[in-house]
C-alpha cells in the first residue's frame, strides 16, 4: 500500500524542511542538557585503590560472542575456552609466559616407548559432581575424544588425531598411545579437558559441566550470560574471586562504555584506537600472525627475487604504527611467537628498503605487471586497513595490484583452493596450544590447506618434527624448517598484534600468551 | 467460520510448504556450513569426513527427500552454529526476546498511532495536521539502521537513560521497541487520518452532526470504528514485517539476542538448518497471524463476510 499518495506532497516537502531544522536543533538542546542528569552508577574505578586483594569479589567479564557449545570436545571456539577453561583443568598447564608445567598430572609425562606416554595424576582431587579424579577419568577422556575423531563429529580433530587411546596402570598412573611417535602429545595434554568417567558416553556435554576445576558452572541465560562461583573444594589455592559473570556483547562500542560506566570488569578485543579510553588497558604479544602467503611455485611471485621485493616494500613499522596503534611486534621473518617452540631467534625481520624493492622489480622486468592479492574484512583486526597499506607499498615499487576483499565465505574458496593458488593470500594464523606442529603443517608444510609452497625438504623437516620426542631436537628442527622459508621470502611477514584487554580501574591481571582467561590469576582491589 | 478457518489453515500449510522447500533450494545453492564450522586449519580430509558425517556429500535430490521426510516430522535438523541443538530448539530459545519486542513496539505504534492520527484529521490542512504528518513523514523514511543510532547516540551514550542488549524491558528493551514503533507510527497515523478524514465526509456522520452529536462522540464512537479496517490490515502488515525484517535489522543495532540477530548469525555462518528452521516458523507466525486479521475484520465490521 502506498501510503505516501494521499498527500498533497509538494506542500509538506517545503513545511517539512523547516521542521526538521527546528527539530534537530531541539534534539542537540536535550542531547546537551542531558550530561548532567545522567544516571549511569559508576561501580569500578576507585582511586584509592590499596593493593590487597579483596576476599570473596564479583566480577563481570564481557565477552565478544556467545559460546556456539559448552562441550569442549566438540567446537574450537574462544568463548567457550574462556569459561570452560575455568571449570575444566587438563593434565598439563602453562605459566603466564608459555612453558609446560604439571597440572592434574604430578610432572611432564615420561616416555614408556615411541609411541606411549605415561603420566602421573595428582591425588585427591575431585569433580564438582564429588567423584574422584583418577586414571579412569583420564581413559574416559582419552576415549571420548578419540570417538569423536572417528565420526568426525570434533571439530578440533587437529588437536587430537595422534592418539589412539589410553591405558589405566594403576589408580594414578595412565599410559597414553599414538598412532606413530608424537612429539606433541604433552602440548595436546594441556588442551584436551578432563571429565568424570561417567561421562564417557554423553554425547553433549553443555548440560552439564562438570570439571575438577577452580569455578564451578551455575547458571546460563541463553543470548545473555553464563554464571560461575568459587568451587569451594579446589584442590588448589583458593581464588578470591568469587562469582563471575560473562555477558556476550558483540559490538566493541558497547564493551567499552559498559567498561568506562563500571559495568565490566574485564572486556576483550580492546580495539587499539581506544586503548586511551580503557581505565586500565592491558597487552601481550599473544599467537596472532597476520600474514600473506606467496604462490612459490606459480605465476609471477615464483621468482624468490619478486618475493623478497614483495617483503622488503612493506614498511612493517608503519603497520604497527597506523594498522595497530603501537600495539604489534614486527615478525622476525616467521609466523611463530617468541613463546613458541621452534620459534628461530637468529631470524630478523625484514627490513624496510622500498629502493631495493622498486630495483628487484625492474631487473625482473616486471614493471606494470599485475599481483593479485586476496583477503577479506572484519573477522580479524584492521585487516582491511592492512590490506589496503600493503597494497600501496607493494604498487610502489612499480607493479600493479589486484587486490580482492571478498566477503569470507568466499575467501575460504580461495584460500582452501589446492590447485590455482593466489599470488598473495592474506591470513592472520594463530596457535592455541602453543606448539608449532599445526601453525607449520597448516600454511609451511606442501599440501596444507592454506601453504602455497610444494619445498620436499622443509616438508619432511615438518614430520620430522612432529615425530621428534625430546623438545630440544624438535627446537632444532623447527628452527632450521622455518629458516627455509625464511631465506626463499615464502610469506610476507608482517607484524604480530597483541592481544589487547580492558580493565576496570579495581582489577589487577596480567594477561597470557596462550590468551586464556583464568580467573584464578585475577584479583580485585578494594 | 470454523470452514473458513480450516480452509486458510490448510492454504497456508501449502504457503508455509513452498517458502521452507524454496529455503532449501537457496541455502544449498549458495553454501557450505562445513567452511564455517570447522578452524581454518583443518584438513580437507576432516572437512570431507564432515561432510560425510552430515549427509552433505549425498547427491541433492537424495538431500531433498530425507529434508522432505524429516520436515513431515517436524525435525529441521541440528543446527551448524549451535552445536549439538536442534536448530528448532534454537528458535524457540530465541524467538520469545523477539516477540516481547514487537509486542512492546506495536504497543507504542498503536497507543501514538491513533490519537495523533485522530489529532491530524481534526482540521485537515491545519497547522496541527501538516506538523502530525510531517513528522510522520520522517519517521517512516527513515531507515531503522539510522534511527537506531540516533537513539543510541542520544539515549544511551549521552544520556545514559537505556542500556544495550539483553537485560530487564524497561532499560533494555524500550529503546529497540521505539526504533521499530517509530517507522509504524508514522505509518499507521497516516491511514488513521485519512481514513478519519473519508469516515468524517460520508452521509452517516453527516446526519449524526444534524441531529446534534458532538464532534468527539461522532469520532470517537462511530468514524474511528469503521476507520479500523485499512488500520487492521496495515498493522498486520507492520506486525509481519517487523517479525519478518525489521527485527534482523533493529536487534542488531541495540544487541538484542532476539531471532533477528539469530537469522544474522545463521546466514553469516551459513547454517542451513537454522536458516530453515527460523523461515519455518516466521512463516507459520504470519500464517496465523493473517487469519487472526481476517478475523478481526469480522469483529470490526459485521457485514464482512469470511465464506
Amino acid at each position: 500500500m502506498d501510503v505516501g499518495s494521499t498527500l498533497p506532497r509538494g506542500k509538506i516537502l517545503q513545511k517539512r524542511y523547516r521542521l526538521l531544522g527546528s527539530l534537530l536543533a531541539l534534539s542537540l538542546v536535550a542531547v546537551a542538557c542531558g550530561d548532567d542528569d545522567s544516571t549511569s552508577t559508576t561501580t569500578g574505578g576507585s582511586s584509592d585503590s590499596t593493593g590487597a586483594p579483596v576476599e570473596g569479589a564479583e566480577i563481570t567479564i564481557a565477552l565478544g560472542s556467545e559460546p556456539t557449545s559448552l562441550d569442549p570436545y566438540i567446537v574450537d571456539d574462544g568463548a567457550e575456552r574462556a569459561i570452560n577453561d575455568n571449570i575444566y583443568e587438563t593434565l598439563l598447564s602453562r605459566d603466564a609466559g608459555g612453558t609446560l608445567q604439571p597440572g592434574l598430572a604430578t610432572a611432564l609425562p615420561t616416555q614408556i616407548d615411541e609411541t606411549t606416554w605415561q603420566f602421573t595424576l595428582r591425588e585427591g582431587v575431585t569433580f564438582h559432581d564429588g567423584s574422584a579424579f583418577n586414571a579412569d577419568s583420564v581413559v574416559a577422556s582419552i576415549n571420548r575424544i578419540v570417538k569423536l575423531v572417528a565420526d568426525a563429529a570434533t571439530d578440533n580433530d587437529g588437536f587430537y588425531r595422534t592418539i589412539t587411546g589410553a591405558t589405566k596402570v594403576d589408580d594414578v598412573t595412565v599410559n597414553i598411545t599414538t598412532d606413530g611417535p608424537d612429539g606433541v602429545l604433552p602440548a595436546r595434554m594441556y588442551w584436551l579437558k578432563m571429565i568424570p568417567a561417567s561421562a564417557e558416553t554423553t554425547a553433549d556435554l553443555s548440560e552439564s559441566l562438570v570439571g575438577t576445576g577452580p569455578y564451578k558452572f551455575v547458571s546460563r541465560t541463553v543470548g545473555s550470560d553464563i554464571q560461575i562461583e568459587v568451587n569451594p573444594e579446589y584442590w588448589g589455592d583458593a581464588p578470591s574471586i568469587t562469582k563471575v559473570t560473562y555477558e556476550f556483547v558483540a559490538e566493541g562500542g558497547t564493551r567499552l562504555a559498559g567498561l568506562k560506566s563500571g559495568k565490566y570488569d574485564l572486556i576483550t578485543n580492546l580495539p587499539p584506537q581506544d586503548v586511551d579510553q580503557a581505565p586500565q588497558p592491558a597487552n601481550v604479544q599473544g599467537q596472532e600472525h597476520p600474514v600473506l602467503i606467496l604462490d612459490v611455485d606459480e605465476g609471477i611471485t615464483a621468482d624468490p627475487n619478486v618475493r623478497l621485493a614483495l617483503n622488503l616494500a612493506v614498511d612493517k613499522q608503519a603497520i604497527i604504527d597506523q594498522v595497530y596503534g603501537g600495539f604489534a611486534v614486527a615478525d622476525a621473518a616467521q609466523i611463530l611467537s617468541p613463546s613458541v617452540l621452534g620459534f628461530n631467534a637468529d631470524l630478523a625481520p625484514v627490513e624496510y628498503d622500498p629502493e631495493q624493492a622498486k630495483q628487484l622489480i625492474t631487473d625482473a622486468g616486471l614493471e606494470g605487471a599485475t599481483i593479485q592479492l586476496v583477503g577479506e574484512a572484519g573477522r580479524w583486526l584492521n585487516d582491511r586497513e592492512l590490506l589496503e597499506a600493503v597494497a600501496g607499498y607493494w604498487k610502489a615499487t612499480g607493479l600493479e595490484v589486484q587486490l580482492d576483499i571478498l566477503e569470507f565465505g568466499a575467501y575460504l574458496d580461495v584460500l582452501f583452493d589446492r590447485t590455482n593458488r593466489a599470488d598473495a593470500i592474506f591470513v592472520s594464523s594463530s596457535n592455541d596450544i602453543l606448539d608449532p606442529d599445526r601453525q607449520l603443517s597448516t600454511y609451511y608444510q606442501a599440501g596444507g590447506i592454506g601453504a602455497s609452497n610444494s619445498n620436499e625438504e622443509l616438508s619432511a623437516l615438518i614430520d620430522q618434527g612432529r615425530q621428534q620426542l625430546d623438545p630440544a631436537d624438535r627446537q632444532a628442527t623447527y628452527e632450521e624448517a622455518v629458516k627455509i622459508a625464511a631465506d626463499g621470502s615464502y610469506f610476507v611477514w608482517l607484524a604480530s598484534n597483541s592481544d589487547l584487554y580492558g580493565l576496570s580501574e579495581r582489577m589487577s591481571w596480567t594477561p597470557r600468551v596462550d590468551s586464556k582467561l583464568l580467573v584464578k590469576e585475577m584479583s580485585v582491589t578494594s | 467460520m470454523g470452514r473458513y478457518i480450516a480452509r486458510r489453515l490448510g492454504q497456508g500449510l501449502v504457503v508455509i510448504f513452498g517458502v521452507t522447500i524454496f529455503v532449501f533450494v537457496i541455502t544449498r545453492l549458495i553454501g557450505d556450513p562445513v567452511k564455517f564450522m570447522l578452524p581454518l586449519s583443518a584438513t580437507p580430509e576432516q572437512r570431507e569426513a564432515r561432510r560425510a558425517a552430515m549427509g552433505l556429500d549425498d547427491g541433492i535430490l537424495t538431500q531433498f527427500f530425507r529434508f522432505i521426510g524429516d520436515l513431515l516430522r517436524l525435525d529441521l535438523g541440528e543446527s551448524t552454529y549451535v552445536r549439538g541443538q536442534s536448530a528448532l530448539s534454537v528458535v524457540f530459545d530465541y524467538l520469545p526476546r523477539t516477540l516481547q519486542l514487537v509486542a512492546l513496539g506495536m504497543i507504542f505504534a498503536v497507543v501514538l498511532s491513533i490519537p495523533l492520527g485522530v489529532l491530524a484529521s481534526r482540521k485537515p490542512g491545519g497547522i496541527t495536521d501538516r506538523i502530525l504528518t510531517t513528522l510522520s513523514l520522517i519517521g517512516l523514511s527513515m531507515p531503522q539502521f539510522f534511527l537506531g543510532f540516533m537513539l543510541l547516540i542520544a539515549f544511551t551514550v549521552k544520556l545514559q537513560w537505556f542500556e544495550t542488549g539483553p537485560g530487564p524491558w524497561t532499560t533494555n528493551l524500550v529503546l529497540p521497541a521505539v526504533c521499530l514503533a517509530l517507522p509504524a507510527i508514522g505509518r499507521l497515523s497516516i491511514v488513521v487520518r485519512s481514513s478519519m478524514i473519508d469516515e468524517m465526509n460520508t452521509q452517516y456522520v453527516k446526519v449524526a452532526k444534524a441531529k446534534g452529536m458532538t464532534q468527539r462522540r461522532i469520532m470517537g464512537v462511530h468514524a474511528l470504528r469503521n476507520a479500523g479496517i485499512p488500520y487492521v490490515t496495515l498493522l498486520g502488515w507492520e506486525i509481519i514485517r517487523a517479525l519478518a525484517g525489521y527485527t534482523v535489522v533493529v536487534e542488531s543495532v541495540f544487541n538484542w539476542p532476539g531471532l533477528g540477530f539469530m537469522a544474522k548469525t545463521a546466514i553469516k555462518n551459513q547454517d542451513f538448518y537454522l536458516i530453515q528452521a527460523i523461515v519455518f516458523v516466521i512463516a507459520v507466525i504470519v500464517v496465523l497471524l493473517n487469519i487472526v486479521i481476517d478475523i478481526a475484520y469480522k469483529v470490526l465490521d459485521p457485514r464482512v463476510d469470511l465464506q
